[in-house]
């Protein structure tokens, strides 16, 4: 199938539909997945008797089927605060942010984590200003 | 007794003694070596390569097809019977399937009976077919993609004997050794029927050897046929029998046995055989094929049913004929057995991979935590992010379309040739590669060491560290497209100019990077400064030192693709880069994991200035240079993307991303010649075709919280007043948009269209 040739001028071509910027997410939450939930928890399963690698696996699997799942990098953020990587935790945690929009309760659970890791890493200014936003959510709930 | 008969009894026991004094260290001797070779003898196991192993979930993208195609990788057989593992039967846009059970490093799949029903190219159900039970996730057995091997091996797949089909061994025993389980090592009838034999014709011509003594003589004996070898041979045969069972025995033998030969890799053991003559694990092996693989023992070259299918037919009836004499199967059973077709699979699964240019990716990554000789010889298991059904998509698209583009553009037949890497947005796993448009060809991998200059491709990195700067440059922002000239110090002075050799006088920041012009570019590049751009870019994950000269703002930097990939993720995954993986795990022979290559990202850069280029990058999708793609597109499946092409056109570039996938394509010549293609004409089509084609979903954007709207009029790029009826809304980062309010004073001709008129009506918008 060959394509007629786009790279001239494309003064001769009607005018596409969709020009303006294309906007933006309506904020739909995605519907619950079954195998993500199944995998969530296998992972919480995995964290209670101390398998923190194997509850770190199964949320990685999950965040392969849902990349964009706010909840996911969350939990995977807490696992790895729980094994004392703390860069890896702040850093999961912002992720999560960047994609949980105004699930407020999955905020919190981020900037509490983003809190402890700063804090255990020694930035206590850093620390102060999570607990800060951490409060600032809080009060929304 | 007579003095003289003493004499002769003292002199005979002296010469016991005198045999003794030497025999017995010689045995002893012997013992020692057939102990420590057979209990240390440790078999030199290639590693192991396998793709991801494929999930299915309810509402995944899917199609029948797909699913049918990784099954019939695996090895899968089409039976309607699925009375077994590893057999699957079509229906009616359904599917049905036995699962292997596979032990992953984190849990153990069992084997399961799953059906699943597809609907609108997605999978609508997913369920038990025997008990109508509905399942979560299912995860399939991994394809094995490949073995790393030394140059000139032996290679087997290791099994214990309970793993092995009993009628296998008694089918071994019966055609090989019918009194294993009674003799000593040796069988003294056999050796005195073979001794016979050997005497009429005066040298050693028959064997008449155990099972036992065919395992000594692979393991410690040359095959020289002599005397004193065959001497050798039986006392070590009777050795290894009173030190081991019988069964240790015989599992070494089903290891050891050789069974074939491909090029410089021998085939050794059954379990490595069925696989390559079958396509199957031994366990799913049925009489007929036991049949001949037993036969094969004889003689595996002679014997070899792919290029000698007559006698491999004969053979393997008169196997059938011995287990019938000997009552281990029915009349019945061996009449069915030998009207079967041989059931070869017509190519031996390779043994260097069939996708040479991701196993080197994935070799580069292993050669920094592992020794060469442990990668051959210690059996690992490495688990990869290789996806088969994206890498055969991308093999496609880019073998037809640079053909397809080879006549369009009149190019020499052979002489264009392009790259391609697919990797996941958000956790940097790659999925597919492709080194040139010979996947099969394991030569120069494009994808890795084709370092081409990147021409537009670097734009993003100067828009993104203006949009860092929020007070100074938002999408609205005008810059200034009228030529110029920058005096270099030490150099000719540098005056860029725009592909279409335009002037298209005051632009908004957002439609000069949609439509890749130069000179507002190159402006904007020298006002906020060549090294802070060339931070951005290592910040982007460029680790290659990039010396801050101004032509490395219009792409005058040398990267390979898998390089750009890296930049791209960054941008794709919202700023936070994670570094490209192609390695999931390591296990050990055992199944133990050795080491797990985590998930790890790291947020390079604030969110709002990435989703502001992202909503640019969009806008060179839907209304910038590479706008012709998205015939190329199923409906509704938004992208973002950027176009790059260099200097007489010789380098053709596209990178972008949809919801979870990301690729960049590059094509050109291996001789650096122009081709007559831009990045939208050449690498763009290519780009299309794969993302058209392996269920990507589209990018939907979440609005950080320090993002906000507005609607502006693009031709002042001040906020839109009441009169600016059709003005464009924008994101904008807090605080950032403009304040003072268009005056929209030309009334008739509303903004929207102006915004068009400037875009496309008054210049050609051709990419650079």
């Amino acid at each position: 199938m060959a394509l007629p040739e786009t790279t001239g001028e494309l003064r001769a071509e009607p005018l596409p539909e969709n020009t303006a910027p294309q906007m933006i997410a309506e904020d739909v939450p995605p519907a619950p997945n079954s195998a993500v939930v199944a995998l969530l928890d296998n992972a919480d399963q995995q964290s209670r008797i101390g398998r923190l690698d194997a509850a770190a696996a199964a949320l990685e699997r999950a965040l392969r089927l849902e990349p964009r799942n706010a909840e996911v990098w969350s939990r995977l953020a807490e696992i790895r605060l729980q094994q004392g990587q703390l860069d890896q935790a702040a850093n999961l945690a912002a992720k999560s942010n960047n994609l949980a929009g105004n699930n407020v309760s999955v905020l919190a659970r981020n900037w509490k984590t983003i809190a402890q890791a700063r804090s255990r890493k020694g930035d206590l200014k850093g620390a102060r200003e999570a607990q800060d936003k951490l409060r600032e959510l809080e009060g929304k709930r | 007794m007579t003095r003289r008969k003493k004499t002769l009894l003292r002199l005979a026991a002296k010469m016991a003694l005198a045999m003794a004094i030497i025999t017995v260290p010689y045995v002893l001797y012997l013992d020692f070596t057939v102990r420590t070779h057979f209990e240390g003898k440790r078999w030199e196991l290639p590693a192991r390569v396998y793709a991801r192993p494929l999930e299915l979930f309810q509402g995944m993208r899917l199609t029948p097809a797909a699913l049918d195609a990784e099954l019939s990788d695996l090895g899968y057989r089409r039976n309607a019977r699925l009375d077994a593992a590893g057999q699957y039967s079509p229906g009616d846009n359904e599917l049905r399937f036995v699962t292997r059970a596979f032990r992953f490093w984190d849990s153990a799949e069992p084997s399961r009976k799953v059906r699943v029903a597809f609907e609108g190219g997605a999978v609508h159900e997913l369920q038990d077919f025997e008990s109508g039970k509905t399942l979560d996730l299912v995860r399939l057995d991994p394809v094995l993609i490949g073995s790393i091997y030394p140059a000139h091996h032996e290679d087997r797949v290791l099994v214990q004997i309970g793993e092995v089909p009993p009628l296998l061994i008694k089918t071994l025993i019966a055609v090989e050794d019918r009194h294993y389980y009674r003799h000593y090592g040796v069988n003294p009838v056999s050796i005195a029927r073979a001794m016979l034999a050997n005497l009429r014709s005066g040298r050693a011509v028959q064997g008449g050897s155990t099972l036992t003594q065919q395992l000594v003589k692979n393991f410690y004996l040359t095959s020289e046929r002599t005397w004193w070898r065959k001497l050798n041979e039986a006392i070590m045969a009777l050795l290894l029998e009173a030190h081991y069972s019988k069964d240790e025995i015989l599992e070494a033998y089903l290891n050891e046995v050789f069974l074939g030969q491909e090029g410089s890799r021998a085939i050794h053991g059954f379990s490595l055989a069925s696989r390559f003559y079958f396509g199957q694990p031994l366990n799913e092996l049925k009489l007929p094929q036991f049949a001949l693989l037993v036969g094969m023992v004889r003689g595996p070259s002679y014997y070899d049913p792919r290029r000698h299918a007559e006698r491999a037919l004969a053979l393997r009836s008169l196997v059938l004929d011995v287990l019938l004499d000997q009552q281990l199967i029915t009349a019945e059973e061996a009449r069915t057995a030998k009207a079967a077709p041989l059931g070869v699979i017509p190519r031996a699964p390779s043994g260097t991979s069939p996708y040479p240019a991701f196993m080197d990716l994935l070799r580069r990554q292993l050669k920094r935590d592992y020794k060469e000789e442990d990668l051959t010889s210690e059996g690992l298991q490495i688990f990869t992010t290789f996806d088969p059904r994206i890498q055969k998509n991308t093999e496609q698209a880019l073998d037809a379309r640079i053909a397809q583009l080879e006549k369009q553009y009149k190019i020499p037949a052979g002489r264009l040739e392009g790259a391609v890497v697919v990797a996941r947005n958000d956790n940097g796993e790659v999925l597919a590669v492709a080194g040139g448009r010979e996947a099969r060809y394991s030569g120069f991998n494009r994808a890795l060491d084709a370092q081409r200059p990147i021409g537009s491709l670097v734009k993003p990195a100067v828009y993104l560290t203006a949009l860092s700067l929020p007070k100074r440059y938002t999408l609205a922002t005008l810059l200034d497209d009228s030529p110029v000239t920058f005096n270099n110090p030490g150099g000719k002075p540098w005056a860029p100019q725009n592909y279409d050799l335009q002037n298209h006088g005051m632009v908004p920041l957002l439609g000069a990077l949609a439509h890749s012009y130069n000179v507002s570019t190159a402006r904007l590049g020298m006002e906020i400064g060549v090294p802070g751009v060339v931070r951005t870019m290592k910040r982007l994950g460029v680790m290659r030192d990039i010396a801050p000269f101004p032509s490395v703002l219009l792409g005058a930097v040398e990267l390979t693709p898998i390089e750009v990939t890296q930049m791209y993720q960054t941008i794709a995954s919202g700023g936070f880069r994670a570094p490209l993986r192609s390695i999931r795990e390591v296990l050990t022979v055992k199944g133990e994991p050795l080491q797990r290559y985590p998930l790890s990202v790291e947020q390079v850069y604030e969110p709002a200035p990435v989703f502001l280029l992202t909503t640019a990058l969009q806008q060179v999708v839907s209304a910038g240079t590479a706008r012709s793609v998205i015939q190329q597109l199923p409906d509704g499946l938004t992208v973002a993307g950027k176009t790059g092409t260099t200097d007489d056109l010789r380098d053709s570039w596209f990178a972008g991303f949809s919801g979870q996938h990301l690729a960049v394509v590059w094509v050109g010549r291996d001789d650096n010649r122009p081709t007559g293609l831009s990045g939208a004409s050449g690498a763009l089509r290519v780009w299309g075709d794969i993302m058209g084609t392996i269920g990507a979903d589209p990018l939907r954007l979440t609005p950080p919280a320090s993002v906000e709207l507005a609607r502006v009029d693009l031709q002042t790029g001040l906020r839109a007043g009441p009169g600016c009826a059709d003005a464009v809304e924008l994101p904008f980062i807090e605080g950032s948009a403009p304040g003072e309010i268009s005056p929209c004073a030309d009334g008739g001709e509303n903004s929207i269209e102006r915004f068009f008129k400037r875009f496309f009506q008054a210049q050609p918008a051709r990419s650079r």
